[in-house]
Parts: C-alpha cells; structure tokens; sequence
C-alpha cells in the first residue's frame, strides 16, 4: 500500500497544527458559527444529535494493521470503545469532544492517516471495489489510480468551495462493487480497440432527493490524461453549479439542466486548454505509484492447503457455510479473500469495536500481510488468506462475533446510524435493523433467498443507499411516527439502477413482516437460480405490491 | 477597511467609481463594476488612468479575458465564503497570462487567504472587524502542495 514520504507527513503535520489554530481561534470567538462549520466539515467532524462525530479518512478503503491498532486505541482514548465503517469506506467516532478533535488528528498523523475533506462541499474521500488487485477478471489494479487522485484533490486550492460534496468511484474491469454509477464522477478501467487502457468517464451520478445514474461523457480517457480530465470536470462544475439551492447543487442536477452533450462540451473545451500543462500525468509518476501496490509476497506452497481446506469444510458444517458466503475467489491459486461480516445478530451494522480493532489488526499480521480493507458494505476483508488458513482464522473471527456467515444476504445491510445519532435523520434504522435480524435468524431461510441486498436510509439524503439496494428502505416521519417507505429493483452494480416505491409507507411495527411478504412472492415467482433482483426485474413491481397491500379479510 | 497586497498591508490607491461618479473620474486609476464596465467598455478603453474592473460569479468572466491586456487590476467578489467560484475566476486569469493585480473582496476571511494566493490572488480586502494583526500568519500554513499554483504550476510529481 502507499506509503507517505516526508512531503506528505509534512502536510498532514502542517494540517493538523492548521487545524487545531483553527479550533483554537473558534473557541475564543474568533471564527464565527457558520465559518467554524465549513472549517470543521472539511476535517470531517459533525456537531450531531448527542455529540459531535468524526470521520476520519481511509484512502479506497485501505489500511494496515498499525493503523487499525491505532484506531482502536483512538476510541479508547477519546470515544466509547467502537467506530463504525461508512459506505465511504471511513471510519467515524460517534462521541469525541470537539476540543480534542486536534489531539485526535495528531495521534492519526503519526500513522499516516487524517481526516481531511471527509466531509463539507469539497472533494471527497475517492473509493474503489474491495476486491481490487485480487480480481481474476480485472484490467487493472484501480488503487494507483485512487492514490493518483487522492493526492490531486488533497487540499485543492480551487475545488474547495464547490456548489456541493463531490464522490468519485474508480472499478478496475467489469464488474463494479464500487456504486460508480451513483457518483458525481465515476471512473471505469477500460481496454480500447488498440489494447490500450485507460477510462471510460460517468458523471452526473448521485443518490440523494433526486436519485441518478451516472452518463458516460467519454468512452476513452487515456491514462496521462486523468487529472487534466478531472480538473476540467472539476471547473465546469465550480463555475457552473447552481449555489442558491443545496439540494439543486450536486452536479447531477448541472449535468442534467444541461444536457449530456452540452456538458461534455464545455468538459471538452476545458480541457483542451489544460491538457498538455504541467498537469498531465509522467510515466514516471505512474509507475512510482504503481510500485506502493505490487502483489504481496504470496507463498508457491498456499496451493497445499487446498486438501487439508476440503477435509476441513467436509467436517465442519458452519465452516462450510461460512466459506460459502464470506470468502471470495482470488487471482493467485491458494489464496482466498475473505470478508469480515460486520452485521453481527442485533448489534448496529458496520459497528466494530475497539477489541475487535485490535484483534483484526494481529490476525491481519498472521494471515493478511498486515492488510485490512474497509467495504461500501461497511464490512473489512482480509483480500489474501492462504488455504490452509481459512479454519484458524474463521475460528478466531468466531471468538470474536465477527463470523457471522451472512454475507451477501438480507441481514448483510447497510444502515445508516439514523435517529439515534444523526442530526439529519427523519426516522430510527437501528431498532428496524433489529427487527429484520429476529426475524430472518434462521440461516438456511437466508441463504435460500440467497443474494440480496437490503439498504436503510434514516431519511431522504440517502447515505445508506437505500434507492440502489434490491430492498431499499426509507424512514419518514409522519406526525412524529416513523415510518418506512420500501423500494424494490434498485441496484448499484455495473447493472444500475434505481428502486422503484411499491406504495405507501409502512408503520415501523410492520417492516419486517412486509419484507418476508416481499419474500414470499420473490420465492412463488422465482424460476431456479433466478436471484431476488433477477425476479423483481422480469416480473416488475406489480405482484410485490398487491401482495403487500392486499386487504386483510 | 484593510489592504493587503503581496502579504504586506497597503493603501488603496484605486477608486472604486459607480454610475454618477465615472466620468469625473474616468482618468484616473479607477475600477469599474462589470456592469459599468459592459457599458462603457469602448470608452474606457480611450481613458488614461489604469484600468480596473468588479466581477463576481454571476457575471461574465468572458468580457474581462476580452479586455485583459488593458487591465491592470480585477477584483473579485467573494458574497460568501462559501461561493468558490472566484478560486476558478482567479485561476483562469493567471493562466490567460494576466499579470495585473487580483484582488478578492467581500467575505474575505483569513482561512481562505492561502488558497486563493495559490490560486492567483495577491491583493486582499478584508472587512475590518475580522482582520487582525497577524492574519498574514495565514500564508503558508500548509507548505507542501500536491497541486500547482499561480506562482508554479507544476504539481507535485514535477516538483
């Protein structure tokens, strides 16, 4: 993985002495309210329901085990012993102190981490698939190129100030575990009819008020010219965006008063300007950063342990189911990747606490070459896991209630934090998601649904993704009441698209029921190893709908 | 209202004209509003004093490029901190190879003054009751730049 040089510890020094000047300044009444707001936001601390909240960054979801070991000690120190992982693959602390924010950012510089541009209408954390670098299918290894563009936004003296927040999403092949098509910039990994590779280029995506796939605005990109592209989007788009409406300020909204054509247009004729400055990428910095993410030392002999993982998954029942649903294939023979479910039974999805931290952190030494990777679906993955080390750690992921083989199904959600914690929030997720673990408790109930993706937004600014999910769910509020809107059909892979509202939203005692009924139809209509989406997509909405506000006789 | 320019505090000696007072003044080192500007723009061309003109985001930056080899200040309006369109205004015009003075005025605050030199800005207006003696502290607080800036416009990998 990257490793900062003496440049980028100097600057994430220099921003955390920045940082606290700044606090420092806002509590003796210099800065005023709203210009503290902006200042904080863009070091990712929230003032929220019951405390402030910090996210902290990690770059494409990607960490290694110092870095974790000091994420656990953080919330020791100045939180209550848990973090939760976001779709933005960060980590947020749910209880710092606001005088202690500087403190914090000090103790994260020391491992090379930071919060900066984690939240506020700047460019944001950039994200990647979770897979990458192990995928068999891939074209290329995605994370150079996130490395590439962090550096770019990192502190951009003129993107600082956008009309709104800005997401970018790179996949390196076909498949796409990113959401790509829900950002305002999305990047594809593509081969052209020369062989060459380079990037297919959305933009226009988003989640929100007013969901949106993403369009294509160039079919090639070549490589050298990434950042000169992304600069001239960038511009268009500070120049352009609407400012006297935030939720007419994403550049979805711009891309779609302008048109498609018209936007790549005045995409185009920035760049032609910019093109060849001094902004256009070397060979030799492309291949230094490629050099930070070469394949790991890898043993010829992980291919061993392949036997004694058949003996192992023929004797042990849970192991087996496990294996089934929270490993994944990987490009080199003997190895596994394996994800970390972190949707225990009735606990709060994506939460993990500090002596799991650490736990993760040592097995990720033994098992992982130190690696740990954070997922959209606010689970970890130890992406290389030899054969012969799958039981071992499966064992001690299972002390540590981080086994839980549901990866992949409906109880593998991802949830906002909701009302309990969110200033924002209409509506609580966390109860409902414990209502949806009681239940569907029964495993083998699970996986006969099989894949399925089930998202619950506490409210309309959709930070669970709820309007790309198979299941997607909505807490409103209704005279004080929560209430929950459900949308079927929605998918943020490289098939996108949107869910679409079965009726009118129902009361928070009855989410639950009224996913089994879901179910129940998915499983009468169901053609064999058609999945859940498969079966909404050919059947439309229509049948889920009139079963699920059928009258009672 | 105070002044800086190149990091040091200055006087104005640039006044600003409006409608009525324009053509007492019009040989004099003025700046104009853009609208004013837009429509008195032959005229000012003729004038013999140093040329200088008001934008803000809403307005076309496309007029003053038309016109830049004949300014020699424009100022930028900034109505809120949180409008980041004059950052791309000032880029844009070092980039066009202006060399006159850019000046950000309106809701001109010290956290913002670093990025907008990096961005071509040399002149700052800042209301008074948010100045304070030390604000140029503000410059350089981050010295290490992955991107390029008016003053050197290689990023980081060509550093």
């Amino acid at each position: 993985m990257y490793q900062y040089n003496e440049q980028d510890q100097n600057l994430i020094n220099a921003r955390v002495e920045q940082y606290r000047d700044q606090t420092r300044r806002f509590l003796a009444g210099e800065i005023p309210d709203e210009e503290f707001r902006g200042l904080r936001l863009m070091n990712g601390l929230y003032i929220q329901r019951q405390a402030p909240m910090l996210r902290i960054a990690v770059p494409y979801g990607l960490m290694n085990s110092v870095q974790v070991r000091k994420l656990a000690d953080i919330t020791r120190k100045y939180d209550k012993n848990y973090a939760h992982i976001t779709t933005r693959t960060n980590v947020q602390l749910n209880w710092p102190k606001l005088e202690e924010v500087p403190d914090i950012l000090a103790e994260l510089a020391e491992v090379q981490m930071h919060a900066i541009q984690t939240s506020g209408n700047c460019l944001r954390n950039t994200t990647t698939d979770h897979f990458a670098g192990i995928v068999p299918d891939e074209i290329e290894d995605p994370r150079p190129w996130c490395e590439i563009i962090r550096q770019w936004t990192t502190l951009h003296p003129e993107f600082a100030y956008l009309p709104r927040k800005f997401k970018i999403a790179v996949t390196g092949g076909p498949e796409d575990r990113a959401a790509s098509q829900v950002h305002d910039i999305g990047l594809h990994m593509v081969k052209n009819a020369e062989g060459e590779v380079g990037f297919e280029v959305l933009v226009g995506g988003g989640l929100g008020r007013t969901p949106v796939i993403g369009k294509v605005i160039r079919q090639f990109l070549p490589k050298q010219d990434l950042l000169t592209y992304l600069e001239a989007i960038l511009r268009v788009y500070n120049l352009n965006g609407r400012r006297d409406n935030k939720y007419k300020a994403r550049i979805k909204i711009l891309v779609n008063a302008l048109g498609t054509e018209e936007f790549s247009k005045l995409v185009e004729a920035e760049w032609e300007i910019i093109r060849t400055t001094e902004l256009a990428l070397t060979e030799e910095y492309i291949e230094k950063i490629k050099g930070f993410f070469e394949p790991h030392p890898y043993a010829v002999d992980a291919v061993d342990g392949l036997a004694v993982l058949e003996n192992q998954l023929a004797d042990n029942k849970e192991f087996g189911a496990w294996y089934e649903r929270n490993t994944r294939e990987h490009k080199v023979a003997g190895y596994r990747a394996v994800v970390i479910s972190l949707k225990p039974h009735l606990k709060p999805p994506g939460d993990i606490t500090d002596v799991q931290l650490d736990a993760v952190a040592d097995l990720a030494d033994t098992f992982n070459f130190g690696e740990i990777r954070s997922t959209h679906d606010q689970n970890l993955v130890f992406a290389h896991v030899a054969a012969g080390d799958l039981y071992t750690l499966w064992q001690s992921l299972r002390d540590l209630n981080l086994a839980r083989a549901n990866i992949g199904t409906l109880t593998d959600m991802i949830v906002c934090p909701g009302f309990d914690y969110c200033s924002l929030a209409n509506a609580h997720t966390l109860n409902v998601a414990d209502q949806i673990n009681a239940k569907f408790d029964d495993l083998d109930y699970l996986y006969d649904i099989g894949d399925i993706k089930l998202n619950m937004s506490g409210c309309i600014n959709a930070c669970a993704h709820h309007h790309v999910a198979h299941i997607g769910v909505l807490g409103v509020d209704k005279g004080g009441e929560d209430f929950y809107q459900i949308t079927l059909g929605g998918s943020s892979r490289e098939d996108a698209s949107l869910g679409k509202i079965i009726g009118k939203s129902v009361p928070q005692a009855e989410v639950a029921n009224t996913i089994e009924t879901i179910l129940q139809v998915y499983v009468e209509n169901r053609h064999e190893e058609e999945r859940f989406i498969e079966t909404v997509r050919r059947i439309g909405v229509i049948p889920f709908k009139e079963r699920v506000y059928a009258p009672i006789n | 209202m105070p002044l800086l320019i190149n990091r040091a505090v200055a006087e104005d000696s640039w006044l600003l004209v409006d409608e009525d007072n324009l053509s007492a003044h019009v040989d004099e080192d003025i700046v104009v509003p853009y609208e004013l500007f837009a429509e008195n723009v032959d005229s000012l061309m003729q004038a013999k004093g140093a040329l200088g003109v008001r934008i803000n985001g809403d307005q076309n930056l496309d007029l003053v490029l038309q016109y830049l080899d004949k300014l020699a200040l424009v100022a930028i309006e900034f109505p809120a901190f949180t409008d980041g369109r004059g950052f791309s205004f000032a880029r844009i015009l070092r980039r066009s190879g202006f060399t006159g003075q850019i000046r950000a005025e309106g809701d001109v605050t010290r956290d913002r003054l670093e990025y907008m030199e990096r961005c071509g800005f040399d002149a700052f207006a800042i209301p008074a009751d948010r100045y304070s003696a030390d604000i140029a502290n503000a410059f350089g607080e981050v010295t290490v730049h992955y991107q390029g800036s008016a003053d050197d416009e290689r990023p980081i990998f060509r550093q």
